[in-house]
């Protein structure tokens, strides 16, 4: 099979996920125009250069009772009449699924330049109203309905099944909670940088630290957030005149090196059963994380420079931190107590935050993800940046492990 | 104040590569110069005043950064009061891990030579202050930083007559309220503040505690409340002519602030908006906008009658709550009276349609082409704030962009700038000669190429518009 055409990531822009957009009075279209203008101010492409949208958007029709998102990107800018623009949707993926689209139409040579633009509007709805939705993201007939904050409970069924497994300190959640919250302080954007945490207060309930379900804590949890994220790919013929223009070498310019896609059964207990004798709790993660590597031609994760994961909760950085290899399976609580997984360790996890500390607007993770590693690997993280990255992965996740998407960006 | 630059911080050491359990935390940095090293490697702070908003506040926030913190209060019970707005602040009971309590008699001495940097919170009483300073000159060690948090009183009065010593190491550190949410923070050197202690104090409140700092002169308000206080004042004036319920409509958040303003005055307290303004009508008597800072007669008897906003929800303010019904004040009879609510006027309604799907430029559009009298009484209102707050670049802020800086994250009001660029640069200047308001230099500079102003874009500004 030929090597497909590769794909760069121009940049991007992302506001400020601390932002509540209805105290603000805004429409979801505004979090779009502003995340897209951003964009491409930062990277000076003008709107007529846009040749397709693929929006990433996980429940606009609940939370904002609007379908047909794709278009609201339209809306934007008079110049984008007429562009052919698409939403996609895969839970908490969404917005890597979108990236995938994108990127193939850039690797079939139908399109030079694709904005890819993640959003979610979040606090249109009270808590308990906002965890039912996101109880669509499982099988909601059998996993959600009737359940009050049922992700929560999915994901600490989660950590019971590494516990029952391998054995599981709630003593390391709380450390991974303190860490994505330490790291979300130096990212201007991230949701909580002002807000109080220490691991003691994530490790104790308290009436600010209340049981949501089982063994997840409020601060075991990625809050409910409001956000968009806006990013270029581009072929290498747009990439080309744009580096010229820009007065860069085209090897400076990141391109998506490698990436992975699997989608395992809906229901949680049927992912346990399958992956029962499997090393790995979640097999089909494993596997997409395993493509993105092999198709970035990287042995292991020794050769990335950090992470940025999807730690919806505590339960699922922890599932990465062996699924990505930096330990044994069963065995990521080594990385937690050596410190790998820190700003300092070896291989950095969450720089920016994480879903924890930057924010999870559900919809714009998977962008986010993306445009923290390309700040990462062009070292314009700023405060949160990894000395010296020159590859960055991310892990999208969507449901209970349902849809996993792995990419690694780099040079 | 203009030779204050930030200086790069870099990390200590060599980038750990696993073993051993490691902090969480900041990072330490390494920073050249004493001061710097005083204030972060000590990592102890001292607040004055533990049980008062601000102190209680202050301690979140600095025990938050992961400094030690030691809360002072006259007596213990009244610390502890303090720590217990702290936890509610940080929405976190472990926030008590990094804060220890005391009181001034048994505990200010020996803390206070202990500590990198003391803040005073205390209430705003000069004499008050003076004393607590007195106090701590005698105990605190050479080096250690005293910080005041007034909000506008002299810093010049509160160091005069202290050691040598002391007035090189002081300054005012000015949190807005509440200072765990709002991070706009002016830092205000004395006149004999060395060049290095306001440079590391800066730069501990940006690095480490996130802070959006601007540095400004030792003048009456400084510069947030200044150009927010003259504007919050004038709306109350104009409510005795308009109504309330009218001006905060008028005047509403689709101006670019994040509530109306005055819902704002009830909010900050009528006895501290009468502080503010009184002290900038005393204080500042050539100021082009002097007749904005008389206090309408309404609001100082209303505070003799115990009506101070939010505070005395039983008496109100502007407003009273009472359940979920609103009674709006009758400024003529004093007596409060169901809310209702202004009816709609076009280029209002128009322009919140606008702010709501992020088409900011359109919206003002709307407010300069509006027609009638309340589009010109919401114009004036507006641009000269706009006029106004970019006049204060020299006479109190360093520069334009400073002023956007803490109306922005001061107040969460549209940064004036933002105003500027959107209206057009030419167009602003037009228009405020045409009010018969003073253009500011920066505005006239812009204005002859049409130049853009603000240093940021739609995601800096965007907040600030509501729909």
């Amino acid at each position: 099979m030929p090597k497909p055409a590769p794909v760069y990531v121009l940049g991007g822009a992302q506001t400020d996920f601390a932002r509540n957009w209805s105290k603000e009075g805004k429409h979801f279209v505004a979090m779009m125009r502003e995340a897209v203008i951003g964009a491409m101010d930062s990277t000076r492409i003008e709107p007529r250069e846009i040749e397709t949208a693929h929006v990433g958007n996980f429940a606009a029709e609940l939370y904002a009772k609007q379908g047909h998102v794709g278009a609201f990107f339209v809306e934007i800018d008079p110049a984008f009449s007429g562009m052919p623009t698409s939403r996609h949707e895969a839970a908490c993926a969404s917005g890597s699924i979108a990236i995938l689209a994108a990127s193939a139409e850039i690797e079939a040579g139908r399109y030079g330049l694709a904005c890819v633009t993640g959003v979610e509007q979040m606090k249109t709805v009270d808590p308990a109203t906002g965890g039912d939705y996101l109880g669509t993201a499982a099988w909601y007939e059998r996993e959600a309905k009737g359940i009050e904050f049922p992700f929560p409970k999915l994901f600490g069924r989660l950590g019971d099944e590494y516990d029952k497994r391998f054995g599981l300190k709630d003593e390391h959640l709380a450390h991974i909670s303190a860490v994505n919250y330490s790291n979300a302080k130096r990212n201007p954007n991230a949701q909580t940088r002002n807000w109080f945490m220490s691991e003691s207060h994530a490790q104790q309930a308290s009436r600010f630290n209340t049981v949501i379900g089982g063994r997840i804590k409020v601060s075991d949890c990625s809050q409910v957030t409001d956000g968009s994220v806006a990013i270029f790919l581009a072929s290498q013929k747009y990439a080309s005149k744009w580096a010229k223009r820009n007065h860069k070498q085209l090897g400076e310019i990141p391109r998506i090196l490698g990436w992975g896609h699997h989608t395992a059964p809906l229901e949680f207990a049927t992912k346990v059963a399958e992956s029962k004798g499997n090393p790995y709790v979640l097999p089909h993660t494993r596997e997409a994380i395993l493509d993105a590597f092999r198709r970035a031609g990287i042995a292991s994760v020794a050769e990335v420079s950090g992470i940025e994961t999807h730690d919806c909760f505590t339960t699922s950085e922890y599932m990465a931190i062996d699924h990505f290899g930096l330990t044994s399976p069963g065995e990521s609580w080594k990385a937690v107590e050596e410190g790998v997984i820190e700003m300092s360790g070896k291989c950095p996890i969450n720089p920016s935050g994480g879903l924890i500390g930057a924010g999870h607007p559900v919809g714009a993770t998977g962008v986010r993800q993306m445009l923290d590693c390309w700040r990462q690997v062009t070292q314009q993280a700023g405060d949160y940046q990894v000395d010296g990255a020159q590859k960055f992965a991310m892990l999208n996740i969507g449901g209970s492990g349902t849809t996993s998407c792995a990419f690694v960006v780099g040079k | 104040m203009g030779e204050l630059r930030f200086r790069r911080c870099v990390r200590v050491g060599p980038r750990r590569r696993g073993g051993g359990r490691p902090r969480i935390g900041p990072e330490p940095f390494k920073l050249l110069g004493e001061p710097e090293r005083r204030l972060l490697d000590n990592n102890k702070i001292v607040i004055l005043g533990a049980n008062g908003t601000m102190g209680a506040g202050a301690g979140c926030v600095f025990a938050g950064a992961g400094f030690q913190v030691t809360m002072l209060a006259r007596e213990m019970d009244k610390a502890k009061a303090g720590l217990r707005a702290a936890q509610n602040a940080a929405r976190a009971d472990a926030v008590a891990e990094r804060i220890t309590l005391g009181t001034y008699d048994n505990d200010l001495a020996r803390a206070a030579g202990e500590a990198g940097l003391i803040f005073e919170s205390l209430a705003e009483d000069l004499p008050l202050k003076r004393h607590f300073f007195e106090l701590i000159d005698r105990h605190r060690r050479a080096g250690t930083v005293v910080a005041s948090g007034s909000s506008g009183l002299s810093i010049a009065e509160m160091a005069r007559g202290h050691s040598d010593s002391f007035r090189k190491n002081f300054l005012g550190i000015h949190l807005f309220n509440p200072p765990q949410l709002i991070v706009g923070t002016e830092a205000i050197p004395g006149t004999e503040t060395e060049p290095a202690v306001t440079l590391a104090v800066v730069e501990m409140l940006s690095r480490r505690l996130g802070r959006k700092v601007i540095v400004t002169k030792d003048r009456p308000a400084f510069v947030g409340n200044r150009v927010g206080f003259k504007v919050l004042n004038e709306t109350a004036q104009l409510a005795a002519e308009h109504g309330v319920a009218f001006i905060d409509y008028l005047i509403g958040p689709h101006t670019g602030r994040a509530m109306p303003p005055l819902a704002t005055i009830d909010l900050v307290g009528w006895d501290v908006h009468k502080a503010i303004v009184d002290n900038v009508y005393v204080n500042c008597e050539d100021d082009e906008a002097h007749a904005c800072f008389q206090l309408p007669d309404f609001i100082e008897r209303g505070i003799a009658e115990g009506r101070m906003g939010v505070k005395t929800p039983e008496s109100g303010g502007f407003y009273r709550k009472a359940g979920k019904d609103t009674f709006v004040v009758d400024l003529k009879t004093g007596n409060h009276e169901p809310l209702k609510r202004p009816s709609p006027i076009a280029f209002v309604e128009n322009m919140k349609q606008l702010h709501r799907v992020a088409r900011y430029t359109e919206a003002m559009k709307v407010f300069a082409a509006a027609t009638g009298a309340d589009a010109e009484l919401c114009r004036r209102v507006v641009l000269g704030y706009v006029s106004y707050a970019l006049n204060r670049v020299g006479e109190v802020a360093e520069s334009s962009h400073d002023v956007d800086t803490i109306m922005s994250y001061g107040f969460n009001w549209a940064p004036p700038c933002a105003i500027v660029d959107l209206l057009g640069a030419r167009n602003t200047a037009t228009m405020l000669e045409r009010l018969k308001l003073a253009v500011p230099a920066v505005v006239e500079q812009a204005a002859r190429s049409d130049a853009k102003i603000f240093k940021g874009g739609v995601l800096e500004y965007g907040r600030t518009f509501v729909g």
